[in-house]
């Protein structure tokens, strides 16, 4: 698994590329809360984490890897900041799907479409 | 000195699969996870490739019926591999119509993904179709993750042994672990309202939902996993 980290303004990219099973997504679930510590370090300023999860070259996830998403989005969400969704691939949507996660996440096909959701 | 981390590897199947790019692939894999250098790397590989076509030649002459046990024994320099043709190579003895490929595992998290590698070769000539494929490889990952993880708390002492068998209909899993067991019906259900947002807690929902039949044995702590190529109605 790979992940480049981007920046658009006040909002944060993370475009997460391979197989996120196993330890891969203990290795994500690191820099994303990396990404929360320096949001609350700028929080002082008023600044709250607008995260973009971009997935679309995402081969395979498993339940550990659905779980640091949803650990994201619930720490991220209680200190006021958002986290959503970009261009679910198919295996990824039926594994969303399956655990009943579609109407709780913000999904988007489109990263303007995404960015659109914090402005 | 200092203390030497060994970590053995052992895949068993029979002649009739294709042996050498098994273990290529399997070996490949597992070299992913080191930090070897390149030429021990390349040395890695090449003896994997002369252990499979030893093994193959050695099987066309004695005939079809014979196993192959590769026990792969990976240290923090180098990987060797040892072959020994023994027919009692499988824990879980398949049935003679099966094409059978048994891995047993130490029980640290970073051999899940050689499931993940293992089940896509089994079913490269198969005629499951795509999205199928995927459902098994999700099953039997979240199966390897359960059992190394929750059964075998990442003991290192302790191991993981995955059973593929590959039928005309069907495609069979079992995974064991050395752990405690846990009884199904007091596993939560994680699309219950409370448990949607949990982080953890979807292993056992997903291996039912991807499979056709998932059957719990030995308390636990021997899961048997069933896919159909098609559902006869």
């Amino acid at each position: 698994m790979q992940v480049n980290v981007r920046h658009k303004g006040s909002i944060t990219i993370l475009d997460i590329e391979g197989k996120v099973i196993g330890t891969d997504a203990l290795a994500l679930k690191e820099i994303i809360d990396q990404q929360i510590k320096i949001a609350e370090t700028e929080a002082k300023n008023g600044e709250k984490l607008n995260l973009i999860l971009n997935l679309e070259r995402v081969q395979m996830m498993d339940s550990s890897g659905l779980g640091v998403i949803i650990a994201a989005y619930t720490t991220i969400r209680r200190s006021d900041g958002r986290v959503v969704l970009l261009k679910l691939g198919g295996n990824v949507r039926s594994l969303i799907v399956m655990a009943k996660l579609m109407t709780i996440f913000d999904c988007y096909d489109t990263e303007a479409e995404a960015i659109g959701h914090f402005l | 000195m200092g203390e030497r981390t060994e970590q053995v590897i052992t895949l068993s199947l029979p002649s009739s699969m294709q042996q050498a790019y098994l273990l290529k692939v399997v070996v490949a894999e597992i070299l992913k996870e080191t930090d070897f250098a390149e030429d021990t790397q390349e040395q890695s590989n090449r003896a994997a490739i002369e252990a499979g076509t030893n093994a193959n030649k050695n099987d066309n002459r004695t005939g079809q019926n014979t196993y192959t046990t590769f026990k792969l024994t990976l240290t923090d320099d180098q990987l060797t591999i040892d072959t020994v043709t023994d027919s009692d190579a499988f824990k879980h003895k398949p049935s003679e119509t099966e094409r059978a490929l048994e891995l047993s595992l130490p029980s640290s998290m970073q051999h899940v993904y050689l499931l993940d590698v293992v089940v896509t070769e089994i079913l490269r000539d198969t005629d499951f179709p795509e999205e199928v494929r995927e459902q098994i490889n999700l099953a039997a990952i979240e199966a390897g993750t359960n059992a190394i993880k929750h059964g075998n708390k990442e003991d290192p002492n302790k191991r993981a042994i995955i059973l593929f068998c590959l039928d005309d209909d069907k495609l069979t899993i079992i995974i064991e672990d050395e752990g405690d067991g846990f009884t199904r019906k007091e596993v939560a259900d994680p699309l219950d309202p409370e448990n949607l947002l949990k982080s953890s807690g979807r292993g056992i929902f997903l291996m039912e939902a991807c499979m056709d039949s998932v059957t719990y044995e030995a308390d636990g702590t021997i899961i048997k996993m069933v896919k159909y190529k098609e559902i006869v109605s």
